[in-house]
């Protein structure tokens, strides 16, 4: 059977070949360790081949996912991205959330120029039902304009869709149905997910065909980086432990050398990271809107003087990393200085240019 | 106690470890993390089985059957006379939809009508599985079919997928009980996270088979062990295993294993 190459020569020996086409995997590791760079290799060897590829990024807004690439000088133009990234949270209640779903957001990776704007007035939110929507519709126009299938796909990352897309439900059947939409579409995926707890039993690590195990550990003053194969359904593979180096080039697994890790590794509690990066993207975009706000009560002299103390605490407690409070204090000054604005005299009248004469 | 005839496992190795095999008509558990070599353990059980001209059913709740046909094809064992029952859940829908209980529906299939491609959820309705509907289902299949060993790929799989959580133990152990009754001799697979604790399955079955799974500097390490065998007396040392072209074999020089 024919093997899908991940573009990264060591790995592809690794795994004796490459993938089992059509299938599910997942990769694994702390955040830092080389994941992203890893599906990278993995779009652009199906790009070399001439085969469509579909990134579905739910972590970086693509905009970044395109310029982390550029700096290791790889062209990705025609790479397919498909922007499942939700929104800034709209906190207040009355704000309608729409699924993504309904308004499909793909993008040739050369069209990227910028961050999507969240709408002022409704939130995008990422569920998992809006994704799998948003993939299927992108695979059947894709089938229909060009007469081709995706044949590579990469999801980044589970661990996100797990964490903001599945709230109140039961994970398990979502993520089982989820991997079974994949293994229908019929191309290879892979599924970046983080572990969050060894002692816990994921369900795409015993769901997914294979894994591949990043490792990121400190020795000495160095962070040092391996690769291993855990897992692989239907083929023997290479199961050793290998050095890893991400240079300029991208990824190089050294195989003459095994790795075993020494010193301390950091994969204490991964996905904290990932949490306090999406907090202080929240927070600070609620400290934001309240900043313009007070700008806009200073130029129609609305009193705020207690809004602007109550901010410098929230400022205060956003420092300290102590992110819930601050959220909880922003959000009480913005909608203190709605309230206020709404309720503030209608702002003088730009003085008007005199009216020209009525002719009679 | 005069012994009751046993039921070789297919694994050499393995027979000598449960002194003899397994006492027929219990079910019994082979557990170990993701990428243990479950699957061609209970594999090697069934195969053994369709040698000796035993009615043979697979339940795949794992991954789709064309896959583990694939997978399995590079041990060039004769599979084709093995009922595989397809028992993954389609995708889910999350409009109502009229759903398909695989009690009314599903047969299973012979191996050798496997097909390469994966089945696909048809557009209008989805096939659910529940565990009710399963042990419904295999309740007229053992009567009609007579099955002598049957293999549930896996537990796990019966448990996150196909219980409502509030229930799980609950119904974990009705399930367990109905195998019991029914006089078959099952095989469970059970999926164990990297560091584990005991699984309620386990106390409820007959008798368990543990693959663990450790990495050092020359790579995966493969141990096996009986953790549990209830009537018999059993070898308790832990053996190294290898996967090879012929399926598990396992390295009868007893050594423990020891973590990196």
């Amino acid at each position: 059977m024919d093997r899908v190459k991940t573009g990264i020569v060591g790995l592809d020996t690794m795994l004796n070949g490459g993938f089992l086409p059509a299938r599910p995997y997942v990769i694994s590791g702390p955040t830092g360790s080389g994941k992203t760079v890893l599906i990278a290799h993995f779009l652009l060897e199906g790009l070399r081949l001439q085969e469509p590829c579909l990134l579905v990024t739910l972590d970086e807004p693509p905009i970044e996912v395109k310029s982390n690439m550029a700096t290791f000088g790889w062209n990705m133009d025609r790479l397919k991205i498909l922007d499942a990234t939700p929104d800034v949270r709209a906190h207040k209640r009355q704000r309608s959330v729409i699924d993504v779903g309904t308004s499909l957001d793909v993008r040739d990776m050369e069209d990227v120029t910028d961050i999507r704007q969240s709408s002022q007035v409704r939130a995008l939110e990422v569920t998992v039902h809006s994704v799998q929507k948003m993939i299927k519709q992108e695979f059947s126009q894709h089938l229909e304009r060009t007469k081709q299938r995706y044949k590579r796909i990469a999801v980044d990352s589970m661990t996100a869709l797990k964490m903001f897309s599945m709230e109140g439900q039961d994970s398990r059947i979502l993520i089982q149905s989820f991997l079974r939409f994949l293994a229908e579409l019929e191309a290879t995926t892979l599924i970046v997910s983080e572990r969050l707890d060894r002692k816990k039993l994921e369900t795409e690590f015993f769901l997914g065909r294979g894994e591949i195990r990043m490792h990121k550990w400190i020795d000495g003053n160095m962070i040092r980086h391996a690769i291993s194969i855990d897992k692989f359904r239907g083929s023997a593979f290479d199961d050793k432990m290998h050095p890893v180096t991400i240079g300029d080039k991208g990824m190089v697994v050294a195989l003459d050398a095994p790795s075993q890790i020494r010193g301390t590794s950091p994969e204490g509690k991964p996905g904290e990271s990932l949490l306090e990066t999406r907090l202080i993207d929240e927070v600070s975009n609620v400290i934001e809107s309240v900043m313009r706000q007070i700008e806009e009560a200073h130029r129609r002299q609305i009193p705020i003087r207690d809004v602007e103390v109550a901010l410098s605490r929230a400022m205060l407690a956003f420092q300290r990393r102590n992110y819930q409070k601050a959220m909880k204090i922003a959000l009480a000054c913005d909608s203190q200085l709605r309230e206020r604005i709404a309720e503030a005299p209608p702002p003088p009248p730009v003085a008007m240019p005199p009216r020209p004469p009525v002719i009679r | 106690m005069i012994p009751a005839a046993r039921m070789r496992t297919g694994i050499a190795g393995l027979d000598k470890m449960l002194h003899g095999g397994f006492v027929p008509g219990r079910p019994y558990i082979v557990s170990g993390p993701p990428g243990a070599g479950k699957t061609i353990l209970a594999m090697q059980f069934l195969r053994e089985g369709l040698e000796g001209g035993e009615r043979c059913l697979f339940v795949c709740l794992e991954e789709p059957p064309n896959e583990l046909k694939i997978n399995m094809r590079a041990f060039r064992w004769n599979l084709d006379d093995l009922d595989v029952l397809d028992a993954n859940s389609d995708i889910r829908r999350f409009e109502p939809t009229p759903l398909l209980e695989i009690s009314t529906e599903e047969e299973p299939a012979k191996m050798r009508s496997i097909g390469e491609r994966i089945r696909k959820t048809p557009d209008f309705e989805s096939k659910e599985v529940s565990v009710h509907s399963l042990q419904q289902l295999l309740k007229t299949l053992l009567v009609k079919k007579h099955y002598e060993r049957v293999v549930i790929d896996s537990m796990t799989a019966l448990r996150y997928f196909c219980m409502r959580e509030f229930e799980e133990a609950v119904t974990t152990q009705s399930f367990m009980r109905y195998l019991a009754e029914s006089k078959v001799t099952s095989l469970l697979t059970v999926e164990l996270p990297d560091e584990s604790e005991v699984l309620a399955e386990a106390f409820l079955a007959r008798g368990e088979v543990r693959l663990h799974k450790l990495r050092d500097e020359t790579g995966i390490k493969r141990f096996v062990s009986v953790e549990k065998y209830k009537g018999s007396s059993h070898d308790d040392a832990v053996y190294s295993f290898d996967i090879t072209n012929a399926g598990i074999a396992i390295n009868m020089t007893p050594r423990a294993p020891t973590a990196s």
